[in-house]
């Protein structure tokens, strides 16, 4: 640790605590609080069990939801990520569209759910369109990028054979670019499922709409049983996606395996 | 001690597939990478470009296949300038195979797929995108795969494969273009002797059925005079060697005969 580090260390503490002030960050009233959380902890525990099966339904919608969401952003980003790409794509092509693409992302799902709910009413279909748009402007994204970081060889080869643009983007850019994808749809359903789970607070459907009426009325112990739900399901999402990609994501990129430590 | 006119070394005419006069190259308009060169290749000749790396080999078949233009001086490619505007010339394109020094294969590509890529100027750019290919065209690339001694290995992804068989790949998308010239640059430099030896007899196999032209970059002088029938020796941009080569007799075009072992002592490099 050099006297340089430690002014730099220093001075972010001092920003922090500046801010905090700013802000009205209070750890008095953070301490005389938490024996509310003890209150709300405590009857979390006093299950309801009587609605796991509407918390299990309701979840099933939930997954449905970011399910269809997250294919229907990823057709659509897949043609969106090609044209966007800098190096196969027109710069009157590529610029607009990714203005377009980051103000999709610039906003929550949450704020594009509630502009969906004003559009075609309560409900599911409502997340179902913010979870598209939200993961076209994801996808998209991470496409373009690993589109624009593909090996330019075999594209020089390849052009001076003579292939059209099509074939190009077909035989080239797509299978040097495909083997992130597998993995970056995992990612992004995993991402969704959470962020579907929300969505019912606006009235945009799924296992949120239970979680946020609970809580409003002061029935933790039912909005209990529905958290749990969200959190195991969130849990074996995770677990099934890292042994999807163990088995086909390393082995599909240069032929490696992961060494995962067994102790 | 340039050569300029070495087309006057055959008696009789003969067709150029290349011919490049006075051709200078520079990547940045102010130095050049290649300095008023010319060369003469025949059809059905075996030509062998060495050098120094550095000295401007590859731009000299950059320049052969149109991806590069020339600063100064006219390169022709079967009597015709590259030039990819015009559309007489883009057909033709696709009938030279080319063999870049990184081979430029599609790694997460199986190696039928590869080779397909050889086969595309010809086909419909929609049935193509489907993989909706003649059956006579995958017959075609299954032949070229036996002939490079890839049959067995067909659905295999490239990156899985060794430095050799990745050549073998190379050679045969080129194979596919149906090519009437192969050019290549430092395909086996890389590669130890035995596996070397292996890729250039595999390239002479498929020369003599197909009646190729070729030009072939090599760093090693002594693998250019046991393959090649002409050899062109490039230094800092210049031609400064033009050889015939017919079994152990090397007609030097300037200072008369040498043997191989006499050329082979001046011009190959020691290892560094
Ligand atoms: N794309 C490029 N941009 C700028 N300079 C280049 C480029 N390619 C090659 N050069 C330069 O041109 C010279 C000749 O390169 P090259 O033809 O690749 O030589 P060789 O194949 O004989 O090694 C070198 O000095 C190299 O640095
Ligand atoms: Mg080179």
């Amino acid at each position: 640790m050099n006297p340089k580090n430690n002014l730099l260390i220093g001075a972010i503490i001092a920003v922090v605590v500046v801010m905090s002030y700013d802000v009205g960050v209070d750890p008095i009233a953070f301490a005389e609080g938490l024996p509310n959380l003890g209150i709300v902890l405590k009857e979390m525990t006093e299950f309801e069990s009587e609605h796991w099966g509407t918390a299990f339904w309701a979840m099933l919608e939930t997954i449905e939801m970011a399910f269809i969401g997250t294919i229907l952003g990823v057709v659509i980003s897949l043609p969106l990520s090609i044209f966007a790409a800098r190096n196969i794509s027109s710069k009157y092509v590529y610029a607009p569209l990714r203005a377009l693409l980051a103000a999709t992302r610039t906003f929550p799902s949450i704020l594009w759910a509630i502009l969906f709910v004003i559009v075609v009413g309560l409900g599911p279909f409502a997340g179902i369109l913010a979870i598209t748009l939200y993961t076209i402007g994801f996808i998209s994204k991470l496409q373009y990028e690993s589109i624009e970081a593909i090996d330019y060889d075999p594209v020089e080869a390849t052009t001076a054979i003579g292939l059209s643009k099509l074939q190009l983007i077909r035989y080239v850019i797509i299978p040097e670019s495909a083997p992130h994808l597998l993995s970056q749809i995992l990612y992004m359903f995993d991402y969704n499922v959470r962020q579907t789970s929300i969505l019912g607070i606006v009235g945009a459907g799924g296992i949120g709409f239970y979680i946020i009426n609970y809580i409003k009325f002061f029935e933790y112990g039912k909005a209990a049983v529905f958290m749990l739900v969200v959190l195991i399901t969130v849990l074996v999402i995770d677990w099934v996606s890292v042994k999807i990609r163990d088995k086909y994501i390393m082995k599909a990129q240069h032929g490696q395996q992961v060494k995962v430590k067994t102790n | 001690m340039d050569v300029q006119n070495t087309a006057s070394f055959s008696s009789i005419a003969t067709l150029s597939v290349i011919q490049m006069r006075n051709v200078s190259a520079s990547y940045d308009s102010k130095s050049f990478v290649l300095k008023n060169v010319s060369m003469n290749v025949e059809r059905g000749t075996n030509y062998a470009i060495v050098g120094a790396s550095g000295s401007g080999k590859s731009t000299l078949l950059k320049l052969m296949n149109g991806m590069m233009i020339p600063s100064d001086g006219v390169v022709l490619y079967n009597y015709q300038k590259p030039d990819l505007k015009n559309k007489q010339y883009k057909k033709s394109i696709s009938k030279i195979g080319y063999i870049p020094q990184t081979l430029g294969l599609v790694k997460n590509s199986s190696v039928l797929d590869n080779v397909m890529i050889g086969g595309l100027p010809r086909l419909n750019s929609i049935n193509s995108f489907f993989k909706n290919f003649p059956k006579e065209e995958i017959q075609h690339a299954h032949d070229i795969l036996k002939l490079v001694g890839l049959h067995e290995k067909s659905n295999r992804k490239v990156h899985m494969l060794s430095g050799g068989e990745k050549r073998r790949v190379a050679i045969a998308r080129a194979l596919m273009q149906n090519p009437d010239i192969l050019l290549a640059d430092e395909i086996v430099s890389e590669l130890d002797a035995v596996t070397a030896r292996e890729i250039m007899t595999v390239i002479r196999d498929a020369q003599k059925k197909f009646n190729l032209t070729a030009i072939m970059i090599h760093h090693d002088m002594n693998l250019a005079l046991e393959y090649a029938n002409r050899v062109a020796v490039i230094k800092d941009g210049d031609k400064v060697l033009e050889l015939g080569v017919e079994g152990e007799k090397i007609i030097d075009f300037q200072t008369g005969d040498m043997t191989k072992k006499e050329i082979w002592e001046m011009y190959n490099e020691p290892k560094k």
